[in-house]
């Protein structure tokens, strides 16, 4: 029958990782530019530790999240669950309760939070979109409910240690956990059976349920450590600023979801790279770093995110197109 | 050149090939002015092809097409509207949530004034003439999704006689309609012929052919092979063409080799169908029959973990099993091979090697990880065995024809260890040479100890290919034949029953 030729697997693979080179490429480029521009202080310590710490709590929400949306899902309640993270770590603080407990507390916290949108999405049959947009306000909600809306500090040796401290007294410790999130992610997307599921669930979720893979089982499980993750992201953001306050990670969720984009995931599911969605991340980041620095008005900052990500998507669609003709 | 004795339509040397096949192989045929005209065949004979040519689908590889006399190449779905021809297909195109207004005049509303506003008076007006004209008491306010399958085909009717049809082309209209509704539809189809219509009707039903039609063609693996006057031929003269003779040497034959009961369903209710018992023994190829909505896709799922089940039971081995989910009947060793595979089957945009191991991904190592090599190996395995057509185990699977992508999908089961093989229309769509390879690799699994069920509208295929045949209609088994007792009479009948 006649059909539009679809690309094959390794033109796909070739596509994929050309994209994913092409990143970093990019990347490389606008490293090397912004050091020579912004000389000498962006490639100070002064300014990459700061700036890669940020990263840090972007870039492990942003690694599971690319898991989420790599089955057809998508998680708005990143953002909001940061919020309520701070602000739970600080009341729990303030109730005496000891640094290590309260990490564990969170963690559970998020983890709730995610096998609610789990549970919502998968067993409800709520679009994911709609609920986790819902539970963004209401976790904000909670947050703002239990701080009163105010501020509230947040000094403790262990969650002090979470975003300031230093391994081997060098290595900043959410460096450490960037790192261990996205080699954990790695391995698991490209090389385990729970990502080969994963990605045959985003394919087609039909047929993968008619394989006898438990559909909802692994889109729920996403979600669950999406949640566990999103509150990993707060800890680290109340550390860094060692206040729990309800607006942290306030819009978070949409640069996230940009740099997951950016790196090649499709919000229709079934395509996407846990290395794209790195470079992704580090792109946009040191671009908001670099115009920062060079004291660019925060206003025009926001148009050149914005227009980078539609002009890469864009050459992503051009390039998968030309692709398909030459096939 | 208006007169040339009525013929309204003239197909001359129409030929159409697809990669490896030839779909359509010079085929000509006239119709006249007020006729309907048959064109019966088995599936796979060029029927949806013809059909697709004169919608403008598909583009004729060479041949000439006259309506009224006047040449049209019908190279699109506009310039076959504007010839007059209108195709009324097995799927209904209609737009569920608006009316039967908007549908008839969806993409040509009428409009008054210099803004060229929606004139709703004027169009339910003319909504109502229409419908009155094929003498159908549908109220042009209702919302398409409210009206049964045939009230929606009226609709469809009347929206293509609402742009003056010259010639209207039915697609097997009645397959999803009951008796009476088909008698409904043969009046309108006598109303439209009166009024100077042409009507080329697609079937495989016989009885209605014989019923409705004036003239019919017989078309065979791309060839007319007949032409008859309606009242000048009988069925057996029909299927005869329609079956050709070298029909049986198709499917190979098999000694029985039949052994103990391997599933066994009793009393089982779902969704789609009530009260179903069967029994399948080793080595046996057990077919059902039944027409569009006799619930035999229901009562595969529900075999599957896919329909839940509402009572009755199931025994795999002699051993009362709960199949609550598809990952249960894997685990059972039941695989099904969907009926649309690429939406049911296959992970489109993956390689051959991931969707052979689709239900087995936990086969592919001990631990978490993926063994690539083995996994390289299992897929190389069936790819050989099965001869599965690709330039690598790595080829998407999107790219290959469609008899490659249904082996991918038997292997896909063959790799997770089933013995009980559900196979839901498993050459539907296929070219001739695959099919056969398809009945191959079916035989050859049952020798090896395997058990199938086989769903198949198909006459000849599944008398031919099914040890024993069950019969289905409204959700119940009507009728079970031993291949050596079944007839194609037998089996229409007991599927209209």
């Amino acid at each position: 029958m006649p059909e539009i030729k679809a690309p094959s697997q390794e033109q796909r693979k070739k596509i994929k990782l050309g994209n994913t080179v092409i990143l970093f490429i990019i990347l490389v480029v606008l490293f090397a530019l912004f050091s020579y521009v912004g000389r000498p202080f962006f490639l100070s310590v002064l300014n990459l530790v700061p700036m890669l710490n940020n990263l840090s709590f972007i870039g492990i929400v942003a690694a599971v999240l690319t898991m989420v949306m790599i089955t057809g899902e998508i998680d708005f309640s990143i953002g909001g669950n940061i919020g309520l993270t701070a602000v739970l770590v600080a009341f729990l603080l303030d109730k005496g309760l000891p640094g290590g407990v309260v990490v564990i507390l969170a963690l559970c916290a998020g983890a709730l939070m995610g096998a609610f949108n789990g549970f919502i999405v998968t067993m409800i049959g709520v679009n994911s979109m709609i609920a986790t947009i819902g539970t963004m306000f209401v976790w904000r909600g909670i947050g703002y409910t239990l701080s009163n809306g105010e501020s509230m500090l947040a000094m403790n040796p262990v969650i002090d240690y979470i975003g300031r401290g230093f391994l081997f007294k060098v290595i900043p410790f959410p460096i450490v956990i960037f790192i261990v999130i996205f080699a954990i992610t790695y391995v698991v997307m490209n090389l385990s059976k729970w990502g080969r599921r994963i990605y045959a669930v985003g394919t087609n979720p039909m047929a993968s349920y008619l394989s006898g893979i438990n559909v909802k089982k692994i889109k729920f499980i996403n979600f669950l450590f999406s949640g566990i993750t999103a509150s990993l992201g707060g800890l680290i953001l109340t550390s860094l600023s060692a206040v729990g306050m309800p607006q942290h990670g306030q819009g978070l969720e949409l640069v996230v979801i940009s740099s997951i984009v950016l790196g090649g995931t499709a919000l229709s599911g079934g395509r996407g790279e846990i290395l794209g969605t790195l470079a992704g991340t580090l792109i946009l980041g040191i671009l908001y770093n670099f115009l920062t620095i060079m004291n660019v008005y925060y206003y025009y900052v926001q148009i050149v995110q914005g227009a980078i990500l539609v002009l890469v998507v864009s050459t992503y669609e051009i390039r998968q197109s030309r692709a398909v003709k030459r096939a | 050149m208006s007169d040339n004795n009525g013929i309204i339509l003239k197909m001359e040397n129409i030929t159409k090939t697809f990669p490896g096949v030839v779909a359509l192989d010079d085929v000509s045929m006239d119709l006249y002015k007020g006729e309907v005209l048959g064109i019966l065949g088995e599936n796979g004979a060029g029927k949806s092809t013809l059909i697709k040519i004169l919608a403008g689908n598909y583009i004729k590889d060479s041949g000439s097409i006259f309506v009224d006399g006047k040449k049209f190449e019908i190279s699109s779905p506009s310039e076959a509207m504007a010839s007059g021809i209108r195709v009324i297909y097995q799927e209904l195109n209609t737009l569920i949530n608006l009316t039967v207004t908007e549908n008839i005049f969806v993409g040509e509303q009428l409009v008054k004034g210099p803004f060229k506003i929606v004139d709703w008076k004027a169009m339910n007006k003319r909504a109502v003439e229409i419908l009155n004209e094929l003498n159908v008491d549908i109220d042009p306010n209702a919302i398409i999704g409210n009206l049964s399958v045939s009230e929606k085909q009226v609709v469809e009717i009347a929206k293509a006689i609402s742009k003056e049809a010259k010639i209207l082309v039915m697609d097997e209209p009645t397959a999803a309609l009951s008796e009476e509704e088909t008698q409904s539809l043969f009046k309108i189809i006598n109303t439209l012929k009166s009024k100077g219509v042409s009507i080329i009707y697609i079937s495989h039903r016989l009885k209605e052919i014989f019923e409705i039609t004036d003239r019919v063609v017989v078309l065979r693996d791309g060839k007319k092979v007949g032409l008859r006057k309606t009242t000048e031929t009988d069925a057996s003269e029909l299927v005869n063409l329609m079956v050709g003779r070298d029909i049986r040497e198709m499917y190979p034959k098999r000694e029985l080799v039949i052994g103990k009961v391997v599933m066994e369903v009793k009393n089982l209710t779902a969704e789609g169908f009530s009260g179903i018992s069967l029994t399948l023994k080793k080595g046996e190829i057990l077919g059902i029959f039944g027409l569009l909505g006799s619930g035999r896709t229901s009562l595969v799922k529900a075999l599957f973990g896919a329909n839940k089940i509402k009572s009755g039971e199931i025994l795999v081995n002699n051993k009362k099993v709960e199949i609550k989910s598809p990952g249960i009947a894997r685990d059972e060793k039941i695989g099904l091979v969907p009926l649309d595979r690429k939406v049911e089957g296959l992970a489109l945009s993956m390689g051959v090697k991931e969707n052979i191991t689709l239900a087995n991904i936990e086969g592919l190592g001990n631990g978490f990880l993926i063994k690539k090599q083995l996994e390289n190996k299992k897929a190389q395995n069936w790819v050989n065995e099965m001869g599965i057509k690709t330039p690598s185990i790595n080829q998407e699977v999107n790219s290959l024809s469609g008899g490659n992508q249904q082996k991918v999908v038997i292997a896909k089961w063959l790799e997770s260890g089933s013995e009980i093989i559900i196979l839901n229309e498993p050459t539907r769509g296929i070219d001739v040479g695959s099919k056969i390879e398809i009945y191959k690799l079916m035989q050859n699994l049952c020798e090896k100890g395997s058990s199938i069920i086989m769903i198949s509208s198909e006459l000849p295929e599944i008398l031919s290919i099914a040890d024993r045949i069950l019969v289905m209609s409204k959700g119940k088994l009507t009728a079970q034949y031993l291949r050596t007792e079944a007839t194609e009479e037998k089996l229409l009948q007991s599927a209209c029953i």
